[in-house]
């Protein structure tokens, strides 16, 4: 039975229950901290430093520890995003194939000032990032957890068009 | 498209798209190989893996049943991790089959576990790909409810549980120590080898690693027999393979053929030819670690023989395919920006060598580089075979290998383009203009855009 103090946190208390089961399924403890770094990552859109010392005292390590392992993962945000997260691929099939425009293409259209990775509304972030896997339907993006390839003007605005 | 004279079997319904769950795979006789397994004596299943000659699909091409008889006799508990951070760029063929065939690798998994020994598998599952995790977990869930998965499979006594854990962006987790690092949750460092994982791997306990479309192979072999297996062979690439080819060709996708194939039959019979008519400029035919080949080596069979004859490496069976439209100066170094980026930073000829190349290849391809450049690229990157320059055979893992070879390689191949411009002082393929057709991107070269940091 998890304490009732880990029940009392204020990012991760309410899914404890949930964590405490992915626990269980590892031979040891601290395997867990990724699958529950997915959790607070979920539960805020980004790994604040709170958060941190949230996972830390859950899964049992140092909070450095914690930040240690955020710090190497690409896909943990230790900023706040935007509503809807772009990450679009920038490597080698999606270059050839248009992601520079892609991202010129999103970068104006939806609000983005130079340089700056959150629209101005807050509404969207884009992160160009490195291979995402799908060579085979470049150009592509993960808009949050959902795959986009094979990117067109159009497709772009059916997909973000939709988001609020 | 030429008429197949063989059948398909790891993905021959994939541009449905459609994932077959529990139902359908029993209706289509799944779980047959669990079932032979649990009849089968542990050394009998690795033999005919053995027998079957399958090598590692993943990039290294080790022989899979040969790997699983490294482990430490009595010495348990034992795991089986599932190598799905298919992450080698121009990859994406582990993804349709977590997708699509999610059962075939559980049958895969259960069945390789009864021949290892191992009471508890994972599924390591790079954390991009978020639809093929929980395609994964909701057939692991399938699985339990069905009683092949848990303490009693199929009625047998014999315990077999799988784990999906998502990982969250990092190339090096695909390295198998990495990955095992980053399972016990810490940063996804490798380790110097030996110790072997199948002596001290996950825990310090015997581990096996083995890539999705390895473990995919693994049911098909029992079911259909080794024979079968081996009457697909080049030397000693034995089996049907899953391409992913990418970049110029009109039909890029996943496509499974026979290890027999030539690069022009894939590039011109089966993927349509090269997008607009154009002159094929180069192929990375193993994945971005790879060194390149030229048109004038079409014929290479896409063995790991073959390929290996043509001075390059199968690896991972992704073929990306360059029309003359793209700077090889600016291809690489657009590699060389992923291998500065994904380099672990644990060991320094990697660390610093990838930085070093991809600040000189900027310098390079933005024309502000100079003749002694090429030399001192050459010095670090090396010749792009193995153990030449600084950085490879001089790091822990295989990723230094991996930054160097292809700035090694483009730099051998295409030595006039990059001198060309440093005289120049400019990419001669810059400073056209992009323009879109049928509501499709389309670009004729290449432009840099401040959002991609060169």
């Amino acid at each position: 039975m998890p304490s009732e103090r880990l029940r009392t946190l204020p990012i991760l208390g309410d899914r404890i229950g949930e964590i405490e089961q992915i626990c269980a399924k590892y031979p040891e403890r601290r395997s867990a901290i990724l699958p529950v770094l997915w959790i607070a990552q979920k539960q805020e859109g980004w790994i604040s430093e709170d958060a941190m010392k949230e996972v830390a005292e859950v899964v049992g390590v140092t909070a450095a520890e914690v930040y240690e392992v955020v710090s190497f993962y690409t896909m943990f945000h230790q900023h706040p995003v935007g509503r809807h997260h772009i990450a679009l691929c920038k490597t080698l099939s999606c270059a050839v194939c248009g992601a520079h425009e892609v991202s010129a293409y999103i970068r104006e259209k939806y609000g983005f000032d130079a340089g700056k990775s959150i629209s101005r509304d807050g509404r969207f972030s884009i992160e160009e990032v490195e291979c995402i896997g799908a060579c085979t339907e470049a150009p592509a993006m993960l808009v949050g957890e959902k795959l986009h390839g094979d990117l067109t003007p159009k497709s772009i605005d059916d997909v973000l068009g939709k988001l609020d | 498209m030429p008429v197949d004279t063989f059948e398909k079997v790891y993905l021959p319904n994939i541009e449905r798209g459609e994932t077959e769950w529990l139902e359908e795979y029993r209706k289509q006789g799944g779980y047959e190989a669990t079932r032979m397994a649990l009849e089968m004596a542990p050394e009998k299943i690795v033999e005919v893996v053995k027998d079957s000659g399958l090598r590692g699909r993943g990039g290294a091409g080790f022989p899979a049943g040969m790997k699983w008889s490294f482990l430490p006799k009595g010495v348990y508990p034992r795991y089986l991790t599932v190598n799905a951070d298919e992450s080698e760029p121009g990859t994406c063929k582990d993804r349709p089959l977590m997708e699509q065939r999610p059962h075939t690798l559980i049958d895969g998994i259960i069945c390789t576990c009864l021949a290892i020994e191992s009471e508890l598998a994972f599924i390591y599952i790079r954390g991009e790909y978020y639809n093929s995790a929980d395609i994964m977990q909701k057939a692991v869930d399938e699985a339990y409810e069905a009683g092949l998965l848990g303490d009693d499979v199929l009625g047998s006594g014999r315990k077999v549980h799988v784990v999906v854990h998502s990982g969250a962006g990092a190339y090096i987790c695909g390295e198998e120590t990495a990955l095992l690092t980053s399972l016990e949750g810490y940063r996804g460092y490798p380790k110097l080898k030996p110790p072997f994982p199948a002596v001290s791997g996950l825990y310090g306990k015997p581990t096996i690693i083995n890539n999705v479309e390895t473990i995919v192979s693994v049911p098909f072999i029992l079911t259909k027999g080794a024979e079968w297996f081996k009457s697909f062979t080049h030397e000693r690439s034995t089996g049907l393979r899953l391409y992913s080819v990418s970049g110029h060709v009109n039909k890029p996708g996943v496509y499974e053929l026979p290890m027999t194939v030539t690069l022009r039959e894939m590039i011109y019979d089966y993927c349509g030819g090269i997008r607009n008519g154009h002159d094929l400029k180069f192929v990375i035919p193993g994945g971005s670690s790879v060194p390149w080949l030229l048109p004038d080596q079409l014929d290479t069979v896409m063995s790991m023989e073959g390929v290996q004859a043509a001075g390059s490496f199968l690896g991972s069976a992704a073929v990306m395919v360059l029309d003359h439209t793209v700077c090889p100066v600016w291809a690489v170094t657009n590699l060389g920006a992923f291998y500065r980026h994904e380099s672990c930073g644990q060991c320094t000829p990697c660390r610093e060598g990838a930085a070093w190349m991809h600040k000189i290849l900027l310098r390079l391809e933005n024309g502000q580089g100079t003749m002694e450049d090429l030399d001192t690229l050459a010095s670090i990157a090396g010749d792009g075979t193995p153990n030449t320059g600084m950085i490879s055979g001089r790091s822990i893992c295989a990723l230094g290998d991996a930054a160097a070879w292809p700035v090694g390689s483009a730099l051998k191949l295409f030595r006039e383009e990059f001198e060309e411009h440093v005289k120049l002082g400019h990419c001669p393929y810059k400073n056209k203009r992009y323009w879109m057709a049928d509501g499709k991107f389309v670009n004729e070269t290449f432009e840099h855009h401040p959002a991609w940091g060169h």
